[in-house]
């Protein structure tokens, strides 16, 4: 069943006098419950693709459907409104509220439905676990690790349950270990939980872990060779 | 509203050396501007007198320090003979200091018993009977008494002039509260230029408001080619004149004052920007998240009120604490303005506190809520 649909999308910046396409008429389906994976080197549109699909940015052109909503025809209140419950991000690194514990960071996007107290304690402890940082919960971004950040930051794109995950380049600022940990925790949100998820990177190696792998250059999305992917 | 609060907190207790700083120079503008409140106050409450308009003072003419006004002590009893005259006490006034300064002591020596009937003042403590009696006791205003520390049996000397405290009186005429009053013969005897048979002042109680322009005239005719020519003056134009300088000064001062507090809205405002600079990423994990321009600009509001209110309530109990245990009082001329504790004093400041807090948030939460989430998340 297709979640994601893009339509001939075209996203253009003017930087002075150049103008820029990273997406030139780009059309892609993706799956539910896919593990999509877009490959491309940095300053090839990545993060602008994700941003059309995630409904923070809108395209020049052609049309934008997730799981059969026009994100074209919405206002910036009901995008709002719309990622609350549609949509987790997991950026690069560092995309924590400072002066937020990891308890509270996690528990940010409850504050946005209308839960008690107790429910969004019981939905905060269930993602704490899930990524296994129970015993960090009152920690500050800057008393964890590299990689217990982005823990944190998948704990907050999972804790309001939605069914797409969006991780734009989220190993980017990691060690190895870190990532590969991090990219084992994505597959298993995706296996397990039946979460669709739109990863980007320029990693081959966190690629590997995607159900579908795609090449996005100069605009255009192109298949990714299968020898390349081990 | 909780989570914003907690954020707004948040964000202040991460930076305390700007908070506090912020904090500290939000409270010594407001300090300032409302000890200068305070002052135009008290001399509005100082010029507004009840019995101001019945009241004539008649002052040797071209002379306007205590020090330096000499009027013939008989010539009391030829303006009681005026019509519409009610009452006629002579004055004798002995000033530490004729220019405007703080911490004045002001004698005035009148016939006790005129005096105590004219004045609209109430002992509070002590004994009127002691003070009837002993040439030597007088009677001192309570501010004067808060300001010195003074209290019934104690004795107060200045220069060559000592007194044994016999009460401590209030008076609903503000102006009174910051005397000495001592009995005529006494000071006249007591002050370093001797001069019995003299005294400074005649006030003059007109039986209506609407004679007091023609007996003012009367008297001054009637004097016109004595040794001692004479100025009568209602009361009220007495105290405007001595205090003229004065409230010129601090015409410019409560300028000055509004000044501070708009430096205080740029300091505010100033730092509040340097935080939503900061907090630009911040801002786009929010928006990403799904939080809308109302929570992100709640936040800095929350901030902004509580720098400036905060502050301002500081700088604004701290100086009516200030002046309150300082006594502080400001002579000119004989006449003596003590600073206005009342809480209209208060109410302005706060509500001065409460605008200046309203416009410093305009421009940091214009800014915040301005933010382009992508913008922000991108090259982060
Ligand atoms: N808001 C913007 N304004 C102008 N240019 C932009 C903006 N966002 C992205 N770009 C440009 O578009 C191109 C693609 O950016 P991006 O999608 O961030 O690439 P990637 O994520 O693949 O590194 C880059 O050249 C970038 O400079
Ligand atoms: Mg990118």
């Amino acid at each position: 069943m297709t979640f994601i649909e893009l339509q001939g999308v075209t996203k253009s910046y003017s930087k002075g006098e150049h103008r820029i396409t990273p997406l030139a008429d780009v059309t892609l389906e993706i799956k539910q419950g896919e593990f999509f994976v877009l490959l491309g080197p940095s300053g090839s549109g990545k993060t602008t693709l994700l941003n059309l699909l995630g409904g923070i940015d809108r395209p020049d052109d052609g049309t934008v459907r997730v799981n059969g909503t026009s994100l074209n025809s919405m206002g910036p209140r009901g995008l709002a409104a719309w990622r609350a419950t549609h949509v987790g991000y997991v950026f690069q690194a560092h995309h924590l509220i400072p002066v937020l514990t990891a308890y509270e960071n996690i528990e940010l996007p409850l504050h946005l439905f209308t839960l008690d107290a107790r429910q969004r304690h019981e939905r905060v402890a269930l993602a704490l676990a899930a990524v296994g940082l129970t015993d960090r919960a009152t920690h500050y971004p800057r008393q964890l690790s590299g990689g217990q950040e982005q823990r944190v930051a998948i704990a907050r794109a999972l804790v309001a349950d939605p069914p797409l995950l969006i991780c734009d380049e989220p190993t980017g600022n990691l060690d190895r270990d870190s990532a590969q940990a991090t990219m084992h925790l994505l597959r298993r949100l995706n296996e397990e939980r039946g979460k669709t998820l739109v990863m980007v990177t320029h990693d081959v190696n966190a690629a590997s872990f995607g159900s579908r792998v795609l090449r996005l250059d100069k605009g255009k999305l192109l298949e990714q060779p299968a020898e390349s992917v081990q | 509203m909780r989570l914003l609060l907690k954020l707004a907190y948040r964000y202040l207790r991460r930076r305390p050396g700007r908070t506090a700083l912020t904090l500290a120079g939000v409270a010594s503008s407001f300090l300032l501007f409302v000890c200068i409140e305070s002052l135009a106050a008290g001399l509005d409450r100082a010029l507004s007198g009840q019995d101001a308009a019945r009241t004539l003072i008649v002052y040797r003419m071209n002379r306007y320090c205590p020090q330096t006004s000499f009027l013939p002590e008989r010539y009391a009893k030829r303006v009681r003979e005026i019509e519409g005259v009610e009452s006629v006490l002579p004055v004798k006034v002995y000033l530490s200091n004729c220019r405007a300064s703080l911490d004045v002591v002001a004698f005035q020596g009148a016939p006790a018993d005129e005096l105590l009937a004219t004045r609209p003042i109430e002992v509070i403590a002590g004994d009127v009977e002691r003070f009837k009696n002993q040439p030597q006791s007088a009677l001192i205003g309570r501010e004067f008494a808060a300001r010195r520390g003074l209290g019934p049996g104690d004795s107060f000397r200045f220069g060559d002039i000592s007194v044994d405290v016999a009460g401590v009186f209030r008076s609903r005429d503000s102006v009174n509260e910051g005397l000495i009053l001592t009995h005529l013969e006494f000071l006249q005897r007591a002050s370093s230029v001797n001069r019995l048979g003299t005294v400074t002042q005649l006030e003059v109680k007109v039986d209506q408001a609407e004679n007091s322009g023609r007996i003012a005239r009367e008297i001054d005719a009637l004097f016109k080619s004595d040794e001692e020519p004479t100025d009568t003056r209602s009361q009220l134009q007495f105290l405007e004149d001595s205090t003229r300088e004065l409230r010129e000064l601090l015409a410019f001062a409560r300028i000055f004052g509004l000044v501070c507090v708009a430096v205080v809205l740029v300091l505010v405002a100033n730092t509040v920007l340097m935080s939503v600079q900061e907090r630009r990423k911040d801002f786009g994990i929010y928006a990403t998240i799904g939080f809308r321009a109302p929570h992100i600009t709640g936040v800095v509001l929350i901030e902004t009120l509580f720098l400036t209110l905060g502050g301002g309530l500081l700088g604004v109990v701290g100086a009516l604490c200030a002046i309150h245990f300082s006594h502080l009082s400001l002579g000119v001329e004989g006449v003596i303005v003590t600073f206005d504790l009342s809480p209209m004093v208060f109410v302005r400041g706060a509500l001065v506190a409460l605008v200046a807090a309203l416009l410093a948030c305009l421009a940091p939460a214009w800014r915040a809520a301005n933010t382009d989430p992508q913008l922000l998340l991108k090259g982060a």
